[in-house]
């Protein structure tokens, strides 16, 4: 939560005000780190983490992992997938949930998580940059980083995460147990065809203040239009892959505004099995009338 | 509260069109969901319901894309193409090859 302070979207509230206050020392601050509104949102959050005890990975179309191999799943691994490392030092319940998530075909938890920085969101909106791709030169050139053979990266005109990792597993536990994200979970496998995505407010599953966990960025119209800026994007980072001259300006990105009474998307694919359903991609997104270009 | 037409408008206008296309066309859909609805749309399965919906809204907008609901194909595919009507040629030519349809 601490990234979150002083953002546009925080409501007023006195702790904060004291937090800031001059004189406030190092024993203050530790003690006072989080407004009351952060602290209301971290305490539900805690509650919340029975959740995330009883997830059942099978339920989601996953491989059920053990709280011992989870650990040592993230041990092994987070060399090379780095973004195991944010719920490394999380509960076992909770490194569980992204040890079954990692070993899906999904990537909610790879591009919408806290390990994804403010300026990685950016640049994935701006220029299509992916999170998970980990070579820089390949990144630069807007290859996707999960899809063999490669391929370039597409992103909406937004990208967004929920910033802590247990936030993000109650986010998870608690979608796939909602009776439409189920729905779509217990369909009967057909080849080819795959269940509508989905989304679920951010109030039920996180809570009243679980809104606070959200962060994101938006691409900026381009002569006046959200269908000519993500034109421009696409033309503009090809031309830099090929090394040529961009037509027209950069693409800008900017902080989306309040993620309050926003909603959690639930997409989904076949599973590696081709027998069921998994989640594909979970992310949040702001109201509808918050998702307009110009937004802060 | 809702963030896609479907949910939002389940009886709505085109909504077969704008969630088929959501679904398999846009930055959420998995890898390989662009090659299956090809599939699909080329299997002509008298029992897929859903893609017969789907092929009707599809030459409808065609015909007249000023018909669609306004900014929902754009916001539920986000699509690179610049406008409705280049996206819905191009998804028809994909699906469909050289089978005529209205204004494609």
């Amino acid at each position: 939560m601490r990234e979150l302070r002083g953002r546009p979207d925080e409501a007023d509230d006195g702790g904060r005000a004291e937090r800031d206050a001059p004189g406030a020392g190092a024993v203050r601050e530790r003690v006072e780190v989080r407004s009351r509104a952060e602290y209301a949102a971290d305490a539900e959050l805690a509650a919340s983490l029975e959740v995330v005890r009883r997830f059942d990975a099978r339920r989601a179309g996953l491989a059920e992992v053990s709280t011992r191999d989870a650990a040592a799943y993230l041990d092994a691994r987070q060399a090379e997938r780095p973004w195991l490392a944010a719920a490394r030092d999380r509960s076992p319940e909770v490194q569980r949930l992204f040890a079954a998530l990692d070993q899906g075909g999904g990537h909610g938890h790879i591009r919408h998580e806290g390990w994804v920085t403010e300026e990685m969101s950016r640049r994935r909106v701006a220029y299509l940059e992916d999170p998970a791709q980990l070579d820089p030169a390949k990144r630069a050139a807007a290859i996707d980083g999960l899809k063999s053979p490669e391929a370039s990266h597409h992103c909406r005109a937004a990208s967004s995460r929920i910033t802590d990792p247990d936030a993000f597993a109650v986010a998870f536990a608690r979608g796939i147990e909602h009776p439409t994200v189920r729905a779509a979970l217990d369909a009967k496998f057909t080849p080819g065809q795959v269940p509508r995505p989905v989304s679920l407010s951010i109030g039920d599953l996180l809570g009243p203040d679980g809104y606070r966990y959200c962060t994101g960025w938006r691409l900026q119209p381009f002569e006046g239009s959200m269908n000519a800026a993500r034109e421009h994007r696409a033309a503009w980072t090809e031309a830099r892959r090929q090394a040529r001259d961009a037509a027209g300006p950069e693409p800008e990105a900017r902080a989306s505004g309040t993620f309050a009474g926003g909603t959690v998307v639930f997409a989904f694919a076949p599973n590696d099995a081709r027998d069921g359903y998994e989640v594909v991609t979970m992310y949040p997104r702001p109201r509808r009338d918050e998702r307009q270009g110009d937004s802060r | 509260m809702s963030t896609f037409y479907w949910e939002r408008h389940p009886d709505g206008p085109f909504v077969t069109l704008v969630a088929v296309a959501a679904t398999y066309c846009s930055p959420d859909a998995y890898d390989g969901a662009y090659d299956d609805l090809a599939r699909r749309a080329r299997a002509a399965d008298s029992d897929d319901e859903e893609m017969r919906v789907f092929k009707a809204e599809l030459r409808q907008a065609l015909a007249d894309p000023s018909a669609l609901p306004d900014d929902e194909l754009s916001e539920a595919v986000e699509y690179s193409d610049g406008s409705d009507e280049r996206f819905l040629r191009r998804l028809w030519r994909d699906l469909y090859g050289d089978e005529p349809a209205a204004g494609a």
